[in-house]
């Protein structure tokens, strides 16, 4: 394992920044109208582009790889930190169910909102409420005493998530074909509802996510050791992980509501992360944030350009993207285990 | 299963080879149980004065049509229920040959029920299917005064039209998610009939998924918006004042139903959009989207 010096964490993050940041651009030069570099460039100076070219740039595909960036970053974050409480690399949010819940909660709005009076505008608070429920039942279900029981909690994930799915089912088929539509899209997750009020949310709950994690990396890295061996080491345990759970709920219920259900992003960037990067937590934060930005922002992208005026869900992207991608991942990994 | 649906499947499979012999026999009875799986045709029976026959209609005609409110229903489009079918004891089951029906019009064969499906994909294919409906539901005058009338509505539009220059305008059908017309179907054709260049045309399929990025580069000049709930598509469009619709108040709400629906009233529905893309002075008195900006 390499040493974690100052130097070197800048030096990955600054790659991974200005990663980010040409990945950005890309999303903003790219789309179906086909504008070229020019007139982009124009209409983000803020002069001499056509009306048309200034609303494509600024106030469609702007918004979108912002959210994209944030979804990213909050899902790839929510990653490193289930996989380092529960010791196991298959946490993620998707499979832990928390996502599942809050989709649950967020549909539950879309289908029957009306009838009681809620509006399009509930959906993320509902989504939100939807992901401290899951929590609170794998907490009760997963928690022995003081202790949290990792497979007793993947276990409780992997149920919830199944009787989640059945319940979104059977929401969508009693819902009308416009409503049944927007579900769809969001079991598979797009970016293309472009709502300000769900964009600063996210935006927020990332950076209460983001700062409720990296000053627990130190407690994060004994923790892979096992939870008595950290409590032995000094970390509070309890604590640390009331935090995690509440703060990557935070994060996956904004992220869920913005743009549904993007599966793998919370399972493969921190995947490679960890191969390329190494275990340290101190670093696999802040640069799963990054990384995980970039790679929605990418399949987004993707998602947006692949089929000329039409628009795939960016999680059929991810998906197709981070499926193959991660078995080849897992077995170089098991290679490298059983080389002699 | 309850014993009187037990009852009645029985009934039904002694009058399979009868309602098969039924389909093929010309000049035989019309039928007096049709159960309707499809709006458009529910609708088309309705308007051929044929909506006595009708003993049970999918959940959607059930909601289109207050008239038909207390009768049975046998499920919507993907979860029709063969069984409630079946219960009804239809000598004659309607439905549209789609993918999602194909399943239920095989076990109907099986079951030897006899079923007529229409496919009302173009404008003559609407014009088709209304005569045929007619011609086995013993309406025959009926179907062809109101085909006749089509017709006619559709002759004076496009001569009305001929000399005009063709508006580029995008026929949306939900906002949120965003799908519009495309082209192959009925509605593209009746945009053609009234004078409007469906931008539609260059997505793939007849109700494509599009993009707010496409839409706003297509820069239609005339918008006409069938998704309902007039607050929410005013807040949707004043969003967008670079689009040419919405700038020169060409945005326009289609009522649901009327233009979309492939059923009887084609002639109105020419008459719907022909009012939306008509001349400002008149438009103004439309029900417009654009007028109460602030």
């Amino acid at each position: 394992m390499k040493v974690l010096t100052a130097r070197r964490v800048a030096a990955v993050l600054a790659t991974l920044s200005l990663l980010l940041a040409a990945a950005l651009l890309l999303g903003l030069a790219s789309g179906p109208s086909g504008l070229d570099a020019s007139e982009v460039a124009r209409a983000l100076a803020g002069g001499g582009a056509s009306d048309a070219a200034a609303d494509i740039v600024l106030r469609i595909r702007l918004p979108r790889v912002v959210l994209a960036a944030l979804v990213g970053a909050a899902l790839a974050v929510a990653g490193v930190l289930f996989q380092a409480l529960l010791r196991n690399p298959l946490a993620d949010p998707y499979i832990l169910g928390v996502s599942g819940g809050a989709a649950l909660g967020g549909i539950l709005v879309l289908a029957g909102g009306s009838a009681l009076g809620l509006s399009y505008a509930a959906v993320p608070f509902a989504a939100f409420a939807g992901s401290l429920v899951t929590l609170a039942l794998l907490y009760t279900v997963g928690g022995r005493g003081s202790r949290l029981d990792p497979t007793t909690l993947l276990l409780t994930g992997v149920v919830f998530n199944a009787f989640a799915s059945a319940a979104i089912v059977f929401a969508a088929s009693l819902a009308g074909l416009v409503e049944g539509a927007r579900i769809f899209l969001w079991l598979i997750g797009n970016l293309s509802a472009l709502r300000g009020d769900v964009t600063a949310a996210v935006a927020a709950f990332l950076l209460v996510g983001l700062a409720c994690a990296i000053p627990l990396a130190r407690g994060l890295n004994l923790l892979v050791l096992g939870e008595e061996s950290a409590a032995q080491l000094g970390v509070d345990v309890r604590r640390l992980r009331r935090v995690i759970l509440v703060g990557t709920s935070l994060m996956v219920g904004a992220a869920v509501a913005a743009a549904g259900l993007v599966g793998f992003v919370g399972l493969i960037v921190p995947h490679v992360l960890r191969l390329a990067l190494g275990p340290d937590h101190r670093l696999l934060v802040p640069a799963s944030a990054l990384a995980g930005a970039a790679f929605l922002v990418l399949c987004d992208t993707a998602a947006r350009t692949l089929l000329p005026g039409r628009e795939l869900p960016v999680g059929a992207i991810t998906a197709l993207a981070g499926g193959p991608l991660f078995l080849v991942l897992l077995r170089r990994q098991r290679a490298r285990i059983f080389a002699p | 299963m309850s014993g009187g649906a037990l009852l009645a499947l029985a009934v039904a499979l002694a009058a399979a080879g009868e309602g098969a012999s039924a389909e093929t026999g010309a000049g035989a009875k019309p039928p007096s149980r049709i159960v309707s799986i499809n709006p458009s045709l529910t609708a088309m029976l309705l308007a051929l004065g044929a909506g006595d026959a009708l003993v049970g209609v999918d959940d959607y005609s059930a909601r289109q049509n207050p008239e038909l409110a207390e009768l049975p229903r046998v499920g919507g489009l993907h979860d029709t229920s063969l069984e409630a079918i079946v219960a009804l004891a239809p000598d004659l089951v309607v439905l549209v040959p789609s993918l999602e029906q194909r399943d239920v019009r095989e076990r109907l064969a099986e079951l030897g029920i006899a079923q007529l499906a229409l496919d009302p994909t173009s404008f003559d294919d609407v014009l088709g299917a209304i005569e045929a409906l007619g011609r086995r539901a013993g309406r025959e005058d009926a179907a062809r005064t109101r085909v006749a009338a089509i017709r006619r509505a559709r002759e004076e539009r496009q001569r009305e039209s001929a000399g005009r220059p063709r508006l580029r305008g995008v026929l949306v059908l939900t906002r949120d998610p965003l799908y519009v017309v495309g082209g192959g179907s009925f509605i593209d054709e009746m945009l053609a009939i009234v004078g409007v260049e469906n931008l539609g045309r260059t997505l793939d399929g007849s109700y494509p998924r599009a993009s707010l990025e496409w839409l706003v580069a297509a820069r239609p000049e005339l918008v006409l918006d069938a998704g309902g709930d007039a607050a929410a598509a005013r807040a949707f469009w004043s969003r967008w004042p670079s689009l040419p619709a919405v700038r020169d108040g060409r945005v326009v709400a289609i009522p649901e139903g009327v233009a979309t629906l492939p059923g009887p009233w084609l002639d109105r529905g020419l008459e719907t959009l022909a009012q939306a893309i008509a001349s400002p002075p008149t438009y103004r008195r439309q029900p417009t989207l654009g007028d109460d900006e602030p």
